[in-house]
């Protein structure tokens, strides 16, 4: 069958396009597959306008681009938009939670400096009760105030805080049944600066606070933790023996690391404030068994030196706040830490803890400011010793020992 | 004029008389959907454009059996199915309605240029291409003092680009077959025919009847997979947008296709009183006088085969 034969049985263009189109009936598709089984030409037809058909879809112009307004300027960013404004509202709320909590934090210092004493709290303030648990006892029959005060503050924290046994023979309350009358009741007392006027020696000037506990009462109440603070101050050295072993053995598991985290062992003794617990950094090892001062803590842990390091020892009295960063530069705050001041070096070697040393009339020693990863220690001195004479110990890399009783001037001890 | 009016004036110009009556309700419906008045078509004449088109399709009814009159259903089925404004267009512009050339030279003109261009992959040729058929579009071309207007033959079944790709195509394969067959012998660098295989004479008689059984045997959709993929070359892609479908459908099609005639051609063999090892051998032999793989040279096996099979069925 010649192609000039076959022209009279083609199927005309209709058809073609509409089978290509696939427009056709079955009965008629069927008829036209027929017909392109045996036609080379209208195979090649039907290929052909296919082809004309994907390469004008392919080729066709695009359709014109709206013309934008002048004043829709804002239209050619619409795509912009949208991730401009989560990237806005993430920064906001970054924001937000930040000043959020440097509010909080610094509310928590005006709370240590309003509330000197407890007893001087005014009602309106909000409750210290938190810091209540390591208030040590005041009065002959000591009662501290009851964990579960602090549950208005910190519920949720101070629940499994308080529930941890006492540490560092200080001041965690025996049990919860006190409760807010408790912790009235210990607002009730005098002022413990009434009290320091009275007991402290005259030479300490910082070191008073010790002296807010009568003798007796601390001696009953150093009795009564005694036994706790043997048991878990087990195998605890002093910093001086630390610092002594870290000597000896360098690079030994006990040695002070600049890397661990700053510690204080500023017993509540030396507190002059109920409150000022709270901020008072305790050494992991004892932070478990101090559930407050693991607030506190993290409030040391929370400043930020002018050098950037981190601070591997502190020291607090009042407001004043002494630290040394990593790289033993010894740090001054009479702010509660907002503001620092460098101390130029009066030492020798490198500065590598500071302490509050201190006295309860004897009854307590503080512990140095642990170094940083070592157990603190809140030694027990057997036997009355006599009030510090300094309020600040600083202490170099050879174990030498400064003090100081503002933080600024340092002499050898 | 009212729509009962014009579908009476309408039957009485020449269309079986009370075979076919345009439905008045649809009729309306249909006017009022393809805006036929924006080319300044008269009621009228919508309406004898609709009745010419589906008295020319039977309304989609059996064509061969007894005229009969078309329900309003299948009247409205009918008309649903066709793409009524390119139709109407068409209609308009083949009776020299200038708003509607002038509409449709706007729509159509640059792609069927560019139509023309792509199927003759020749920037020169698809403009004369375009342009020959324009004119004839056009109604340049006069027949008894009658305007001939290609646009007559669309009906409406596919949409009136495709139809004027299609026919484009036509022309343009119609105009290179004439002349290729103008050409001069000596410029033709044909390859040497293959060699006539040197089977045995009655072995490969029996070869080929079976082959050409056996592509006998598939029905038309996989004899046409199987020309369009071994004799025109065409690529798996190309087919697959023929038939609509993915190039792996139609791969798969192939696969089946000839791995069933393989088995269709030894059937047939054994069929023919040879053994299966006979023709497996006689197959092997056609194979390898022809050269390879079966599917790598089922090309020269439909070829060798010269068609027949297509052949008949064209015949038929």
């Amino acid at each position: 069958m010649s192609a000039r034969s076959q022209h009279g049985f083609h199927p005309d263009a209709e058809s073609l396009n509409a089978f290509a189109e696939q427009a056709l009936e079955e009965r008629e598709r069927a008829e036209v597959f027929a017909h392109l089984a045996v036609c080379g030409r209208c195979r090649q037809v039907v290929a052909l306008a296919r082809a004309a058909a994907d390469a004008d879809m392919l080729k066709a112009p695009a359709p014109p681009r709206k013309t934008i307004a002048p004043n829709a300027w804002w239209r050619q960013w619409r795509l912009v938009w949208i991730p401009a404004a989560i990237v806005a509202a993430f920064g906001v709320a970054s924001v937000s939670t930040h000043i959020w909590l440097v509010d909080r934090h610094e509310r928590d210092f005006k709370i240590v400096a309003q509330n000197p004493t407890q007893g001087a709290a005014p009602a309106s303030t909000p409750p210290a009760t938190e810091q209540a648990e390591v208030v040590p006892p005041v009065s002959p029959a000591p009662a501290p105030p009851p964990a579960h005060a602090a549950k208005r503050a910190h519920p949720a924290e101070d629940k499994d805080l308080t529930a941890q046994s006492p540490g560092l023979g200080t001041t965690e309350a025996p049990s919860e049944s006190g409760g807010i009358d408790q912790i009235e009741a210990a607002r009730e007392t005098p002022p413990l600066a009434q009290a320091e006027e009275q007991q402290s020696p005259p030479q300490s000037t910082m070191g008073v606070h010790g002296s807010a506990y009568s003798q007796p009462a601390a001696a009953a109440w150093e009795a009564k933790q005694k036994p706790a603070e043997e048991q878990s101050q087990a195998g605890v050295d002093t910093p001086r023996r630390r610092l002594a072993v870290a000597k000896a053995a360098p690079g030994t598991g006990s040695a002070p690391s600049a890397n661990q985290p700053a510690s204080q062992a500023d017993t509540a003794a030396a507190v002059p404030s109920t409150l000022t617990a709270t901020l008072l950094p305790a050494t992991p090892a004892v932070s478990a068994a101090l559930p407050s001062q693991r607030r506190g803590f993290l409030a040391i842990d929370r400043m930020h030196l002018p050098s950037g390091l981190a601070i591997v020892s502190s020291a607090r009295s009042g407001s004043i706040v002494l630290a040394i960063d990593k790289a033993g530069t010894l740090f001054l705050s009479q702010d509660h830490g907002n503001t620092w001041e460098r101390i130029d070096t009066q030492w020798t070697g490198r500065a590598v803890a500071v302490t509050q040393p201190f006295a309860v009339n004897g009854a307590l020693q503080s512990a140095p400011a642990a170094q940083t990863g070592t157990a603190p220690e809140t030694s027990a001195n057997p036997g009355p010793a006599p009030p510090p004479p300094a309020t600040f110990e600083l202490f170099n890399d050879k174990n030498q020992a400064w003090v100081s009783t503002d933080g600024r001037i340092w002499t050898s001890k | 004029m009212a729509p009962s009016e014009s579908v009476a004036s309408a039957a009485e110009t020449g269309f079986p008389n009370g075979i076919h009556t345009l439905d008045r309700a649809l009729a309306d419906e249909l006017w009022r959907a393809c805006d036929a008045a924006q080319w300044g078509l008269t009621r009228d004449e919508f309406d004898q454009i609709l009745l010419e088109a589906g008295t020319a399709q039977n309304f989609g009814l059996d064509e061969l059996a007894a005229p009969v009159e078309a329900a309003r259903k299948q009247q409205a089925e009918f008309f649903r199915g066709l793409r009524m404004g390119d139709l109407v267009l068409a209609r308009a512009c083949a009776r020299g309605n200038e708003r509607a050339w002038e509409h449709f030279v706007a729509v159509y003109r640059q792609p069927l240029t560019r139509a023309a261009i792509a199927i003759t992959g020749s920037e020169t040729l698809g403009r004369d291409l375009a342009d020959q058929l324009y004119a004839e579009l056009y109604g340049l071309n006069e027949r008894e003092g009658q305007r001939r207007c290609p646009l007559v033959s669309y009906r409406g079944r596919g949409s009136l680009m495709g139809w004027l790709r299609t026919t484009l195509a036509q022309r343009h394969v119609d105009h290179y077959r004439r002349t290729r067959r103008e050409e001069p012998i000596e410029e033709h660098d044909a390859p040497a025919p293959d060699p006539p295989p040197q089977t045995p004479g009655l072995e490969l008689s029996l070869l080929e009847r079976a082959i050409e059984q056996a592509i006998a045997s598939r029905n038309a959709e996989d004899r046409y997979l199987l020309a369009a993929y071994y004799l025109d070359e065409q690529t798996l892609l190309e087919i697959g947008r023929v038939l609509d479908v993915h190039e792996a459908t139609v791969s798969r099609r192939l696969r089946r296709a000839a791995s069933e005639i393989r088995k269709q051609i030894l059937r047939n063999l054994e069929r023919s009183g040879m053994s299966r090892r006979a023709a497996e051998e006689t197959m092997g032999a056609g194979l390898d006088a022809l050269g390879g793989d079966f599917e790598v040279n089922l090309k020269k096996l439909l070829q060798h085969s010269q068609t027949e099979a297509f052949q008949e069925q064209a015949a038929s």
